[in-house]
């Protein structure tokens, strides 16, 4: 199928597929009305990176060229930018505020946020979601992430960053810190193995060894909220 | 909405040349019929249009049924409004010949809305605003100018992996791509 652009609903946009005109919600993928309501796709695994990651991890990946005549419409500062907009739900009961980014992850149905201010100093954070133990991991650039389950050959696995590698600041400049960069390594507390940000065990007895990956979504928290009303906020 | 336009035609009357009473009666009631029909027509058309226009407006509240009644009325859009524009130039043209100068002036009027109306609800004015991608481009790493800090999406397929910078899926908001054979669309 083939979807485009048509429409806004409360700040997450509205999509209809070229071939029935099915309404469909972005952040769900849920038709909500039209021929297919009720229907979902199905949610492929993603990333948000940065690019000097992500061409470390996959130097054979291709990148989505930019449209020429549309340069100018590109905003580099579009975090920013972003959040400045106004809002119009809120949940003013909750102890977040709606523009704070959240992780944003479901696990057997039961969804949970974790306030990235709080995650990128905590990180690597390790939780546990419906039973299932989770590891929170900011990456060695401070801005990508990954979360993964926390499980190794089926045991619940404990994980720290190698503590001379520890990244404090996120705002300091990716150049300087390239090796630390290098060095990056998190330490499995059972095996003592090394892992990388893929999550797989570059060395020790897990080596070869990768952890299962959760799709978890970088969201505004009015936007998580607004589509997981029962969602729990981490807190430390 | 309808009822004072009935009435202005009825105090139009007198201007009009003068004929047996008979004739002027059932001359005003096909006049009148015209009218009703006419106004009809363009009301229909111009809600199908404005009324999902004004309730899917950025930066504004989207209550659940609104947005129901405005992608239902989205739906039927293209075909209803074209159909009810059809009738309302039709009804127009029967008009025309026996009203005043100033009626036309309210019968071209309402025809101009009538016909936006109908035109923009065969137009996705989304996409207008932010123009989707055509036949969508990929560079090497190597061809790419994006700072390494610049935020991407990614994902792999088997060996395929490419990477959606976010300044610019920001603006285009939606691609459909394929990566290693899957169909995808990417969304920010």
């Amino acid at each position: 199928m083939h979807f485009y652009l048509a429409g806004i609903n409360n700040q997450n946009f509205l999509m209809r597929d070229k071939e029935t005109g099915s309404w469909w919600q972005q952040i769900t993928g849920k038709a909500i009305y039209g021929p297919l309501q009720g229907a979902a796709l199905e949610l492929v695994l993603s990333d948000e990176l940065t690019f000097g990651e992500w061409r470390t991890e996959f130097p054979a990946g291709e990148v989505l060229a930019p449209v020429v005549k549309y340069t100018k419409e590109y905003d580099p500062n579009w975090e920013p930018d972003v959040a400045k907009l106004p809002v119009v739900i809120s949940f003013p009961g909750t102890e977040l505020k709606s523009r704070d980014v959240v992780i944003g992850l479901t696990v057997d149905g039961a969804a949970r946020a974790y306030p990235w201010e709080a995650f990128a100093k905590q990180s690597p954070v390790l939780d546990r979601v419906s039973g299932t133990p989770l590891l929170l991991v900011l990456g060695p650039d401070g801005k990508s992430f990954r979360v993964f389950v926390s499980r190794v050959d089926g045991q619940d696995a404990e994980f720290f960053l190698q503590a001379n590698t520890l990244q404090t600041n996120p705002t300091a400049d990716v150049e300087k810190k390239s090796d630390a960069t290098k060095q990056w390594t998190l330490i499995d507390t059972t095996t003592a193995s090394q892992w990388n940000f893929q999550g797989c065990a570059i060395s020790g007895p897990a080596q070869g060894k990768c952890l299962d990956r959760v799709p978890a979504l970088k969201d505004y928290w009015f936007d998580w909220r607004n589509y997981h009303p029962e969602t729990t906020i981490y807190k430390r | 909405m309808r009822i004072p336009q009935v009435t202005c035609m009825r105090a139009a009357a007198p201007n009009m040349p003068t004929l047996p009473n008979l004739h002027a009666d059932s001359r005003r009631n096909i006049s009148l019929w015209l009218w009703v029909g006419f106004s009809l027509c363009a009301v229909a058309t111009v809600a199908l249009f404005f009324i999902p226009a004004f309730i899917i407006r950025p930066f504004r509240y989207q209550a659940p049924r609104a947005l129901v009644l405005a992608m239902s009325l989205r739906q039927r859009a293209p075909l209803g409004a074209l159909i009810a524009a059809l009738g309302c130039v039709f009804l127009a043209f029967a008009l025309w010949r026996i009203v005043g100068r100033r009626r036309k002036g309210v019968i071209a009027t309402v025809l101009v809305l009538v016909i936006f109306s109908a035109v923009m609800a065969r137009l996705n004015y989304f996409e207008w605003m932010f123009h989707p991608i055509a036949g969508a481009q990929f560079l090497a790493q190597s061809g790419s100018k994006l700072d390494a800090k610049e935020m991407i999406m990614a994902i792999q397929f088997g060996g395929d992996a490419r990477a959606y910078p976010i300044s610019q899926m920001a603006y285009h908001h939606v691609l459909n791509d394929v990566v290693g054979g899957v169909p995808i669309a990417v969304t920010y």
